[in-house]
């Protein structure tokens, strides 16, 4: 049996040498398959992660009103602290505000924000504002903007509302992208393992003369088809994870983000994509050997 | 033992292609069929080998009801007979050795097995020296010894060959139709279809002729059938 297993193992192997073009653009689309998949979970993890972070902080930023005078600011801010659902409020002076901005633009460009400070500060100043209960987010926001002296509040609810939509977009039409490019996948596979069947048929009908069952001639297709498989799984990986850190490593540097850490993530996204690729490889296997045997497969030879 | 009971097979377009035939060929024995093309030679082998199955009649290859044998069982059945073909069907980029292995392999057999007993089939057929020349290297003669020693190499019952002397010249037929000869008579039962009557004449065994569907002759006399 294990002879036989090693057998029917180096014969599908064989079969993608001998068919490589075919095997070769098999494994592109299924590589294509698996990056957008790979591409839609990340983007999705990475949206989920940001939302966490803006439920986390549970903050709002309230902006005073231009030129108001800093005692002003001060009242305003006790009024804040006076409401019920208010944990914290702390406040953020103009010239903090500036100084975080230059830092965040580094030493080449914030040399551009130098007139502008002092005086010429056009910032407002602040206060970071931290809920007890997120249900009343709303309503405490609501009741900010009425307070004297509050020119705008930093309303998060809207970005984390932006964020959910765009997940589900990405969700969405990742979810449709990868059916379509799952289907195409699964006509390319199952068109190169056929095209190997094509040219191993003499092999295939002396097979069957000779007493082989159904399983014995499927399995070197059906391997065929999860090598191929397990080779996207492992280049998709490799890939999507240079791109991820190239990626993220740009994005770092432009705006303030922080991308969810590889780790553990890897580990299962590679699993999944060793186990897709698989699947994919042997159902691709298992159509074309199975319509093939159904068909002209189940003669043996023109008497 | 092969019987045919009142065996008729009508294909989907409507060709009647074996008509009430009634056959019995013992364990052992050997028989020419002959008939012309069309006759319905093919469709007599293919339901031996159950790649058809009889629209009327009952088919018996040794204890095995071929009417109530499951799709999954037709592999088992064909480990028991020896297949060889007009134009040899040798895989061109294996070895002769591997031709003859090749069969092993598929029916699960050990490497030791197969490296035992290849050899012993290629002795018998007298291909010894030929182990490892590819066919393209071979006569017609010796590849169709190549396909004889495949069919043999699972030690079936039943061997079956379809005009085995079709592409081989005339002087090595004897020769192919020798060692089928030799190989009755160790046991196995051999059914050849062949348009030689030169054959059928030298060999002077059962000849079986098909024409338009029906067994019009059956003769344990060597004259072949008008």
């Amino acid at each position: 049996m294990m002879k036989s297993l090693r057998y029917l193992l180096g014969e599908g192997v064989r079969n993608i040498w001998s068919n490589r073009t075919m095997s070769l653009a098999s494994v592109g689309v299924l590589v294509s398959c698996l990056l957008l998949t790979g591409a839609a979970v990340l983007f999705s993890l990475n949206i989920n992660a940001a939302m966490k972070s803006i439920e986390g902080t549970n903050s709002v930023r309230v902006y005073m009103k231009e030129g108001l005078p800093v005692l002003s600011a001060v009242k305003t801010g006790s009024e804040i602290k006076k409401l019920d659902n208010i944990k914290s409020c702390k406040f953020i002076p103009k010239d903090d505000a500036i100084a975080r901005v230059m830092s965040m633009l580094g030493e080449k460009d914030a040399a551009l924000l130098n007139g502008m400070t002092g005086k010429d500060n056009p910032l407002p100043d602040a206060y970071q504002v931290s809920f007890r209960d997120l249900s009343k987010y709303k309503d405490t926001v609501a009741k900010i903007q009425k307070i004297s002296g509050v020119g705008s509040v930093n309303d998060y609810s809207d970005i984390a509302a932006k964020l959910t939509k765009l997940d589900h977009i990405v969700t969405t039409g990742g979810f449709w992208i990868v059916l379509l490019l799952s289907l195409v996948s699964l006509f390319i596979i199952s068109n190169t393992i056929r095209a190997t069947m094509f040219s191993r048929r003499l092999e295939i009908n002396i097979m069957k003369s000779v007493g082989a069952t159904n399983w014995f001639v499927r399995i070197p297709f059906v391997v065929e088809g999860m090598v191929i498989g397990l080779i996207s799984g492992i280049l998709s990986s490799g890939i999507l994870r240079l791109l991820y850190s190239r990626l993220t490593m740009t994005l770092t540097s432009i705006v303030r983000f922080s991308p969810i850490a590889g780790g553990s993530i890897w580990g299962r996204l590679t699993l999944v994509f060793l186990l897709a690729g698989c699947l994919f490889g042997a159902l691709g296997g298992i159509i074309s050997i199975g319509k093939y045997l159904r068909k002209e497969g189940g003669d043996i030879v023109d008497w | 033992m092969i019987v045919f009971q009142d065996v008729s097979k009508v294909y989907p377009n409507g060709t009647r292609a074996l008509n009430h035939v009634n056959l019995r060929v013992d364990d052992g024995e050997f028989v020419f069929i002959v008939g012309a093309s069309g006759a319905g030679k093919s469709t007599f082998l293919k339901l031996i080998t159950c790649e058809e199955r009889p629209t009327e009649g009952e088919i018996l290859v040794g204890e095995q009801k071929l009417t109530e044998l499951r799709r999954s069982e037709v592999p088992y059945l064909r480990r028991m007979m020896g297949m060889v073909f007009q134009d040899f069907r040798l895989i061109s980029n294996m070895t002769v050795f591997e031709n003859v292995a090749f069969a092993m392999h598929v029916v699960g057999a050990s490497s030791r097995e197969i490296r035992r007993r290849v050899p012993y089939i290629l002795g018998l057929v007298n291909l010894q020296d030929k182990a490892r020349c590819h066919p393209r290297e071979l006569s017609g003669g010796e590849q169709q010894r190549v396909g004889l020693a495949r069919a043999l190499v699972n030690n079936p019952k039943i061997l079956i060959a379809d005009e085995p002397t079709g592409n081989v010249d005339p002087a090595l037929s004897f020769e192919i139709v020798d060692l089928l000869n030799e190989i009755n008579k160790r046991g196995t039962t051999v059914l050849m279809v062949t348009h030689e009557h030169s054959l059928v004449r030298k060999f002077r065994r059962r000849v079986v002729e098909i024409n338009s569907g029906a067994v019009v002759a059956d003769s344990c006399n060597w004259e072949v059938p008008q």
